[in-house]
């Protein structure tokens, strides 16, 4: 067994096609743009080295510190709202009539390109022809908020579409998971009389653990470099109250034509997420998986 | 089994031969091709579209041999483009420039060649002067301008008449109409600030009639301040007008196109624009006729009884510009000076664009808003170039999100001018 | 109580269902519309004429040809994600070697990179190799930029899988790459769809790359199909509307397709395990 799975030859066939891509195509760019952000450089003319002065610059912005707290708040939402879609993937993977239709149905969001989203919620949020504030002066209110002007309301209310648009991406994944688990474990637990509550708390749980924590990853590693609709739907505004990290990068590299500062910016994000990320594993790894 | 297995390692090999080998040079343009990117895409913007089609077909023609191999973008994705290009130094032989703070990086990078040999020759006096100044860089002309915009504000006779008001010739006369608008409920003006050049039109009028034509473009060339007291004073009569809830409502949030919307279904009866929209308010019949006839303009009002009426904020907007790296340089240019000569006359009578080249107006049949403003133009006492266009782009970026805060109410009027004197001196 | 139970449960999925359902209808009535209606009504009023003439307009400005190479990148960019990342996830977590820790470390960086920093990079790099306005490296783009996140997914799955069942196949004098193929990958079929489905929802929608690498019309996509109707000044909305109509159609049948597989696929591996 141990000779089989640890040929020298093997191993490389299997890992080496996606590592090469991954390293020519992720890592030397990445690595590039490290090296771009020890440059003074609009992108245009010639370079000039000063050293880490972007990378402290970038430390000391508050501008960028404010769009990596606004990232970070992201990510919080990301993550707690993953308790919402288990619970839903859990109730759709105990066998309800219908929930093939639901599953496929709440992943529709998902498939429309963040374009037809945007365009969407900014219709919603249009605070004089908006389909929410028409809604809420028919209730009685008498001056419902400016939502995307309004800086103190303007994330929460692009966090909602961001959330929405993601929920069928993670039922997918957790109705999946769930439906791999042997139905004969669940038939034994039901013999032995489980409630269905007791069935999703103590053997479905357990059993998908890793998955769950894989999706707490991706969905904090998501959030922060996230970049799509806050683009499209406040370009980060008003006057950055809702800039994330990745939209001032692009704002500085592509807008501001100061590249070198983009890219030093680019990289800190990344720096942030390695750390996140890894604290993340730290508190989710078990005995089992000491490997990473 | 196995040639599965054969087939994956092929392909994985083959990837990586892609990449790693094969690097020869990439020029593939063969020698008497011209490059050309432009951002007129056939869907949204179909009259430039054919008539760029039409000149490329007439200069083609008319020089045996040379072909336009063209590239058509989007405006943003036109603009992400030209800047990646330019950092490998692939631009297209001729392709489409902003004025002043835009070309200062293209030009310090040595990116686009110097025209001054066209415009001096086989171009000599065919602009409208002040145009192709814009594109000048320390003497150097390095784009041809296509169009020139003046911003005006418009508005809406019938809601007007509705309302009982005269269009305002001053600033307290606007006050007045603003005042009557809210009394009936309506929105008095049209604003999409989510893109923040829109709040600075209206910054750029006050501070143009308050402080005279020179007084911003003084500021941003630094023979003069952003916190010269007549620049501090048109922040605060900003703030005045968003006090009095001149503008629509949420407007920091709306993006440019839904204010006007809002101004062209009736629901704001002010818009301050800049003429580009004309074919909006004058031949575009998708646009009702009743609302196209009841579109008038009116120039900035003057403010506490100073200003001139005849200056104008404004400027060219798009132009052309040749690579200096480029392969085909002469043939390129004598492409660029043909395209300025047959757009002027084809892109005012098809696509409603005021062009930067001199038209004999007279000759041709165009609504009466286009004379007017034609007009306008051969009176002009001045023309302001959009501050966020003289700007260099990390200053004008920090310009329009001052704007932003300003007209949001999160600054006053001194730390609208501090921000910018700041970052215009760090230059 | 518990029918009431049931219903209440019902009642709130079909509500989140519609919410979920809403944004397709929305969108179909957008594409028939014009600006005005667009920007002035409720999103959900009738067009006052239905526009039919927008997906004509969208069918003359040439989308045939970018809904093909839209359908042969994706599926290819799938293919060849889907195949390195199983072959990449299978030996992380079945090998037994010293750097397999690392190595998916590296995988998992792979995750954190915003694409607008490596945009500039690869752009110079696919320039040396003359790949620039080759669909190319569009294709391998795709498929490196999706194998961090394939394999991530993945990952959870290949933890679950029993180890008795290789230990059985090598006893039985099984290849390795027998065992990969034939008992390996049917038995993650399940996840395999998932991972397609995520795979194509990104490759279909991407446009940043498509619009650097890609100039010839001959190569572009759907997605640059919308930038069409955006202009300088000026936006057809409702030619964008059906141009999204356009491109959501296959991937929502594609999906229906595979949710079908998903189900067959634990169906099958039920049967085994």
């Amino acid at each position: 067994m141990n000779k089989v799975m640890s040929n020298r030859l093997s191993i490389a066939i299997y890992v080496l096609p996606a590592l090469l891509l991954v390293t020519i195509l992720v890592f030397i760019p990445l690595i590039l743009s490290a090296y771009y952000g020890l440059m003074k450089w609009d992108g245009i003319g010639a370079m000039e080295f000063i050293g880490l002065e972007n990378y402290i610059n970038g430390i000391k912005d508050e501008k960028f510190w404010n769009s990596a707290y606004h990232s970070f708040l992201l990510a919080i939402f990301s993550t707690l709202s993953l308790a919402v879609y288990l619970t839903v993937s859990l109730i759709l993977a105990s066998k309800i009539k219908g929930s093939d239709l639901f599953r496929k149905i709440y992943l529709i969001p998902m498939l429309l390109s963040s374009v037809a989203i945007a365009q969407l919620w900014i219709k919603v949020y249009n605070p004089s022809n908006g389909i929410l504030n028409a809604i809420l002066m028919n209730l009685g209110v008498k001056n419902p908020p400016a939502w995307l002007a309004d800086p103190s309301l303007v994330l929460l209310a692009i966090f909602i579409p961001i959330l929405w648009q993601y929920a069928g991406f993670y039922i997918l994944i957790y109705y999946a998971a769930l439906k791999n688990i042997p139905e004969s474990l669940i038939e034994a637990a039901k013999i032995d009389g489980a409630t269905p509550t007791q069935i999703a708390l103590k053997i479905k749980l357990p059993l998908i653990k890793e998955v769950v924590v894989v999706t707490v990853v991706l969905a904090i590693v998501g959030s922060l470099k996230y970049f799509d609709l806050i683009y499209v739907m406040t370009g980060g505004g008003p006057n950055g109250a809702s800039e994330v990290m990745a939209s001032y990068m692009y704002k500085l590299a592509f807008s501001s034509y100061d590249f070198g500062y983009g890219s030093a910016i680019g990289f800190l994000l990344l720096v942030i997420t390695l750390i996140v990320t890894f604290i993340i594993r730290k508190i989710t790894a078990t005995d089992e998986q000491v490997e990473y | 089994m196995k040639r599965r297995l054969f087939t994956t390692l092929l392909l994985s090999l083959a990837v990586t031969l892609l990449l790693v080998g094969c690097s020869e040079s990439s020029t593939s343009s063969s020698d008497n091709e011209i490059k050309f990117m432009h951002l007129w895409p056939e869907g949204s913007s179909k009259h430039h579209y054919e008539i760029v089609n039409e000149i490329i077909a007439d200069f083609e023609a008319e020089n045996e041999g040379v072909k336009v191999d063209l590239e058509v973008l989007s405006n943003e994705q036109y603009k992400d483009k030209l800047k990646v290009l330019s950092t490998s130094k692939e631009l297209p032989d001729v392709g489409m420039t902003w004025a002043a703070g835009f070309l200062e990086p293209y030009v310090g990078g040595n990116m686009f060649a110097s025209l001054d040999d066209v415009v001096d020759g086989e171009l000599a006096d065919e602009f409208i002067p002040g145009t192709v100044e814009a594109y000048e860089i320390d003497g150097t002309t390095y784009g041809l301008p296509l169009e020139l915009n003046i911003a005006t504000l418009y508005y809406n006779t019938k809601m007007f008449e509705e309302a009982g008001v005269e269009a305002p010739e001053t600033y307290e006369e606007l006050i007045d109409v603003v005042n009557a608008f809210k009394e009936d409920g309506i929105q008095p003006i049209a604003l999409g600030n989510r893109d923040a050049w829109t709040g600075s039109l209206w910054y750029m009028y006050l501070a143009d009639r308050i402080g005279g034509g020179a007084a911003i473009s003084n500021a941003i060339d630094r023979s003069g301040s952003f916190e010269d007291s007549a620049l501090v004073e048109a922040a605060e009569k900003v703030l005045d007008l968003v006090d009095k809830d001149a503008f629509v409502k949420g407007f920091n949030g709306l993006s440019d196109e839904e204010a006007k919307s809002m101004f062209m279904n009736e629901q704001a009866p002010m818009y301050l624009i800049a003429t580009w929209d004309l074919p909006n308010f004058t031949t575009n019949e998708d646009v009702p006729q009743e609302f196209r006839d009841s579109v008038e303009y009116l120039k900035f009002p003057t403010v506490d009884g100073s200003g001139d009426m005849n200056s104008f904020i404004g400027g060219p907007g798009v132009g052309l510009f040749v690579a200096e790296d480029s392969k085909v340089k002469e043939d390129a240019k004598k492409f660029a000076a043909f395209f300025i000569k047959e757009w002027g006359e084809k892109s005012v009578a098809q696509a409603g664009v005021i062009p930067a080249t001199k038209v004999d107006a007279s000759s041709l049949d165009l609504p009466q808003m286009y004379i007017d403003i034609l007009d306008e133009l051969t009176e002009a006492s001045n023309i302001t170039l959009f501050a966020d266009v003289q700007m260099s782009p990390s200053v004008a970026q920090v310009h329009l999100d001052a704007i932003q805060a300003l007209f949001g109410n999160e600054m006053t009027a001194e730390e609208f001018a501090k921000i910018q004197e700041e970052a215009l001196s760090k230059e | 109580m518990k029918r009431f139970g049931y219903f209440l449960l019902y009642v709130s999925l079909t509500v989140v269902a519609l919410f979920q359902l809403v944004p397709l209808i929305w969108l179909f009535l957008f594409s028939l519309k014009d600006n005005r209606e667009i920007f002035a009504g409720s999103p959900f009023a009738l067009p006052s004429e239905l526009r039919w003439q927008n997906y004509l307009k969208v069918w003359e400005g040439g989308v045939g040809t970018y809904f093909f190479n839209s359908v042969w990148i994706t599926s290819l960019a799938i293919i060849l994600t889907v195949l390195f990342a199983s072959m990449a996830t299978f030996a992380i977590t079945r090998m037994k070697w010293k750097w397999s820790g690392f190595v998916l470390g590296l995988f998992m960086v792979g995750l954190m990179i915003p694409i607008h920093s490596a945009l500039i990079p690869l752009f110079s790099m696919f320039l040396k190799v003359n790949l620039i306005d080759n669909p190319i490296s569009i294709v391998i783009t795709y498929t490196a930029y999706n194998l961090p996140i394939t394999i991530m997914i993945l990952l959870g799955f290949y933890y679950t899988l029993p180890r008795e069942i290789e230990e059985a196949a090598i006893i039985d004098g099984c290849s390795i790459h027998r065992m990969f193929f034939r008992i390996i990958l049917p038995m993650t079929t399940p996840v395999i769809s998932t991972t397609v489905v995520i795979n194509m929802i990104y490759n279909w929608n991407e446009f940043v790359f498509v619009n650097t690498f890609i100039s010839s019309d001959k190569y572009k996509t759907l997605t640059v199909g919308i930038q069409n109707f955006i202009g300088q000044y000026m936006t057809d909305w409702g030619a964008i509307g059906a141009t999204l109509i356009i491109s959501v159609l296959p991937i929502i049948i594609a999906f229906i397709f595979f949710s079908n597989k998903v189900v067959e696929g634990i169906s099958s591996s039920a049967v085994k395990g």
